[in-house]
């Protein structure tokens, strides 16, 4: 005969297929990704220019440091400059569109005093504000060294520019989290969801009548969303290898996040039997799964870290131990609940 | 008239009378366990919090890159301020296995790799911090920011209006041309209507300071309190590292927060209509002597007066007016309409879970994406949260921005709870029928007659808008070459499913009997009809609300340039002959069956698709 546990798990995957909500959960997952690339890769597009390909921004410059100023200038990556002769004439072009932005620069009492004019409400504000930022950067540089015999400490000298794109960094320690995270939590919510379905809609005294604990009543639905949760990571895994951006160590990944799944089924399993009404359930849940994972954030191990790291490979030889802690983690957890379940009971 | 009057009291109180017992019933099954579970949970949550505030917040990407450096070397300290590098010692060798870049006699090597360039480019920001903080402590100012900047906006469009407010640190300095290069005229304009990107919230008057100090003699440090003039709206003035563009991260930050309890309150509420339809517990409301709407209403006011009432304190606690209540309360509604329905549709709790968790996501992703665009573009008005920070910022809203942003959620929220009642009844309540079977259902309790199909389609138009922009969210990430022609794509399919799973519907209910290709025409042109009215209107609200916005004249001037008459009309008409051409092919195939009706959507969406391509590469 078959292990009942099993039998349960399998009937608790059976309804999530013909309900179809597995779907869902993944479009919610794929679309919470994308978005928040979009959201990233827009509003980084807007703050790094460099990134973006085909931006020339031009600028008039005028003001008696205005030769200084048009130096710099012409130094950034994508960016030029006009001298003008006067402040009006830099303003009467830039009225009609010949340039992008005003730089007026004066000298006055020891310092360059500049006011820099933009184009108001259009998408390219941002990015000229930003172009104009970089390069009064370099000029306040500049002019900084001249002026080096007054100050008591020298600025260091800036590493060499490079071009690296700032996703790679949001990739590891943003989206690969992410992705990772999200199915382990919608794991622990089914299993809030399952618990105190069975016991609002009295199905629960059907499985009592049947020949199995209580115990193995939890195990079946335990494993069943415990094991979707790495499943699910492991898609995103693969589809973000797919996608570019290389993920190390994934067997050592999948372990975190199945003993992490493991750990908040646990959580959910506990609540839902101590709390079976589900309004109550799901509120509990929610905020005890806020807190252990913000408050784990804080810890110089945290999951999000942990994972971030792991995936981009910079994590030492000792890694193997801090998986198999994890791992230990949501082993202990499950064995817990194991011995609470009897005496906690099932609440019909 | 009076005893209109009576039924109209009596409607009143029934919904008291309902929503008193919901309040109540949801107080009570609070059990003692729950409650001191509850009060722990909350506990632990302001622990954290503090704990969070105390260390300076986290830092999720801490030791990621690796850096090989001495410990006596100059740059070390940078390296063990910044949370993304680790300090390794310098061995060359481990290049590329272990380190990223190492750092040995004033000499950056750098492995050959993505991770080491991003390395390097995360070290370069961490050093210009550093060096920054460093100048902060210098005693001689002047030397140590040598530049001062003063960022001011200009509309260029209208000729003109400076919409910096922080000019004056210029005119204090008794020299004119500082801020001058604005004209006098347009100077003072800008400085009243204040309606630039900083505005003249709390922030501005950092800001202002900043700018007077500035003026105020040779050795005065310049305002760099980039923290005050960086949350609210981008910094106008000080060292040239204060200066950002106009994004209103704080602002955006703080509206955020009204989000919060809006995902905590529509879980209860969505347990509470699913617990009506299990064990057919509603049954004993449904057969007393009150209607549907007036049980849903009762239900739903509770847990609408409790969003309410949080979003009020919310804005009390973070400084923003009743125009942040008033603009958050559809967006809250919207959520109770969604969940409604949610709660209707669903067939367990597992499935409401995952409804409700989609609600959240796009709900909020809608009213996020366009409000980051706030002090960019008038189009981010399409989210009430727009509203939001416009308030936060102290940049004011008309009535007119007020109706455009919120009118597609009241609409959307009353077609939602529309649709939900409708299916509030015995044979739909306590059957376990399939999603796709219940929705149709729900639209044929609200067909009554041909002229509903022009009706109903003209309600879509909230949700296709929502549908749309959610549809460039995702296809943003892919290369221009792709996304263009498949946002046309997926533009068109939202479109034409939006105009014809009513006449779908129909034929599955009150048009079961005239399944004729007549009538197949007939309802497919006025479902056309609909959709065209509810754009132009949607179109004609733009234009008068927001007259400013660059794309409603673009839209308009289209129309009002032709040459002739004749070819104005022409492009007036074009899309109405397109959607009802459209949905006449797709309504043909409704009147067979499930497949016909997708296989005849496949023609129509490729019409519509290859007419918005040609329309995209005219203009463009």
């Amino acid at each position: 005969m078959v292990d009942p546990r099993l039998t349960i798990a399998r009937r608790e995957l059976q309804t999530l297929r013909s309900e179809k909500t597995i779907v869902l959960a993944l479009l919610i997952q794929l679309f919470i990704a994308a978005f928040s690339s979009f959201l990233v890769v827009g509003l980084v597009s807007l703050y790094d220019p460099g990134s973006v390909e085909g931006y020339e921004t031009t600028v008039g410059v005028t003001g008696d440091a205005a030769d200084d100023l048009l130096r710099v200038v012409d130094d950034q990556p994508s960016m030029a400059g006009v001298g003008y002769a006067s402040q009006s004439s830099a303003r009467a072009a830039f009225e009609r569109g010949e340039v992008d932005a005003v730089l007026l620069a004066d000298r006055r009492a020891g310092r360059v005093f500049v006011t820099a004019t933009a184009p108001d409400g259009s998408v390219r504000t941002t990015v000229i504000v930003v172009q104009l930022r970089d390069a009064l950067s370099t000029f306040e540089r500049v002019e900084r060294d001249a002026r080096d015999p007054y100050l008591s400490a020298t600025p260091l000298e800036l590493p060499p520019r490079t071009g690296s794109t700032p996703y790679y960094g949001f990739s590891y320690t943003v989206l690969l989290p992410l992705l990772c995270f999200l199915p382990v939590f919608i794991s622990g919510s089914m299993v809030v969801d399952s618990v105190t379905e069975e016991v609002e809609r009295g199905t629960l005294e059907l499985l009592r009548v049947a020949p199995v604990t209580t115990v193995d009543i939890v195990d079946g639905k335990v494993w069943a969303a415990a094991a979707l949760a790495p499943g699910q990571a492991g898609l995103w895994l693969l589809l973000l290898d797919f996608n570019g951006t290389t993920v190390n160590h994934p067997l050592a990944l999948l372990s975190v996040v199945g003993a992490l799944a493991l750990l908040v089924v646990a959580l959910g399993a506990t609540i839902a039997l101590l709390s079976p009404d589900r309004r109550a359930a799901q509120f509990l849940y929610a905020v005890s799964v806020l807190v252990a994972f913000g408050g784990t954030t804080l810890l110089p191990l945290n999951p999000v870290n942990t994972v971030a790291r792991l995936a981009v490979d910079s994590v030492g030889p000792t890694y193997p131990a801090l998986v198999a802690g994890y791992v230990a983690l949501g082993g202990g957890a499950y064995l817990l609940l194991r011995r609470a379940v009897p005496r906690i009971g099932l609440r019909g | 008239m009076s005893g209109r009057l009576q039924r109209v009291r009596d409607g009143v109180r029934s919904v008291a009378r309902i929503a008193r017992w919901e309040a109540g019933r949801s107080v009570g099954v609070v059990d003692r366990r729950t409650a001191i579970l509850g009060l722990v949970a909350l506990l632990l949550a302001g622990a954290v919090g503090g704990a969070a505030m105390a260390t300076g917040g986290v830092a999720l990407d801490r030791d990621v890159y690796r850096i090989g450096i001495d410990d006596d070397s100059q740059y070390y300290d940078v390296v063990q301020e910044s949370p993304a590098l680790a300090a390794r010692p310098p061995d060359v060798d481990r290049l590329g296995r272990g380190l990223e870049v190492v750092v040995r006699d004033g000499r950056f090597y750098v492995a050959d790799s993505t991770k080491a360039r991003a390395a390097l480019s995360t070290f370069r920001s961490a050093v210009r911090r550093h060096n920054l903080a460093r100048m902060r402590d210098e005693s001689n100012g002047s030397a140590a920011f040598p530049v001062v900047v003063t960022l001011q906006y200009v509309d260029r469009t209208r000729g003109g209006t400076v919409v910096s407010g922080s000019t004056d640190g210029g005119d204090r300095d008794g020299d004119g041309d500082a801020a001058g290069g604005v004209g006098d005229a347009s100077g003072a304009d800008g400085a009243e209507d204040g309606s630039g990107p900083d505005g003249d919230s709390g922030a501005g008057g950092g800001v202002d300071a900043a700018g007077g100090s500035t003026g105020d003699g040779p050795l005065g440090v310049p305002g760099l309190g980039g923290a005050a003039g960086g949350l609210l709206g981008g910094g106008t003035s000080g060292s040239p590292a204060d200066i950002s563009p106009p994004f209103p991260f704080g602002a955006l930050v703080l509206a955020f927060v009204f989000f919060i309890p809006m995902n905590f309150v529509i879980q209860p509420y969505g347990s509470s209509i699913l617990n009506e339809r299990i064990n057919r517990r509603g049954e004993l409301l449904l057969v007393a002597p009150v209607s549907p709407a007036a049980i849903v209403a009762g239900k739903t006011l509770p847990y609408l007066a409790t969003l309410v009432g949080i979003t009020a304190v919310v804005a009390l606690a973070i400084g923003g007016g009743p125009v942040s209540v008033a603009a958050v309360a559809p967006i809250a509604t919207l959520y109770l309409a969604a969940t409604f329905v949610g709660g209707m549709f669903a067939r367990s709790f597992k499935e409401l879970t995952f409804v409700t968790v989609s609600i959240s996501v796009f709900l909020t992703s809608y009213a996020f994406v366009p409000a980051i665009f706030t002090n960019v573009t008038p189009i981010a008005l399409i989210s009430p949260l727009t509203l939001v920070v416009h308030d936060l910022q102290g940049t004011g809203v008309t009535a007119a921005e007020y109706v455009f942003s919120t009118g597609p959620f009241y609409v959307g929220s009353a077609v939602c709870f529309l649709l939900g009642v409708g299916v509030y009844r015995e044979e739909d309540m306590f059957t376990q029928r399939p999603v796709p079977l219940k929705f149709l259902d729900a639209l044929n309790s609200r067909i009554r007659g041909k002229r509903s199909m022009a009706v109903l389609s003209a309600l879509s138009i909230p949700f296709v808008f929502i549908a749309e922009l959610l549809a460039i969210a995702v296809l943003f990430v892919l290369p221009v070459e792709v996304s263009v022609p498949l946002l046309l794509v997926a533009v068109a399919a939202v479109e034409e499913v939006a105009k014809s799973v009513h006449v779908y519907a129909g034929f599955r209910g009150p048009f079961a009997g005239q399944r004729g290709w007549r009538m197949a025409l007939a309802l497919g042109a006025l479902s056309g009809l609909g959709f065209f009215l509810g754009e132009k209107l949607t179109a004609i609200v733009q234009f008068v609300g927001l007259p400013n916005l660059t794309l409603g004249r673009a839209a308009f001037s289209s129309a009002g340039v032709a040459t002739t008459p004749a070819l104005g009309l022409l492009l007036l008409l074009a899309p109405l002959a397109l959607h009802a051409a459209t949905t006449s092919i797709a309504s043909l195939g409704a009147t067979r069956d499930r497949t016909s009706y997708l296989v005849a959507l496949v023609p129509a969406i490729a019409v519509h698709a290859a007419y918005n391509l040609a329309v995209v590469s005219q203009l463009g």
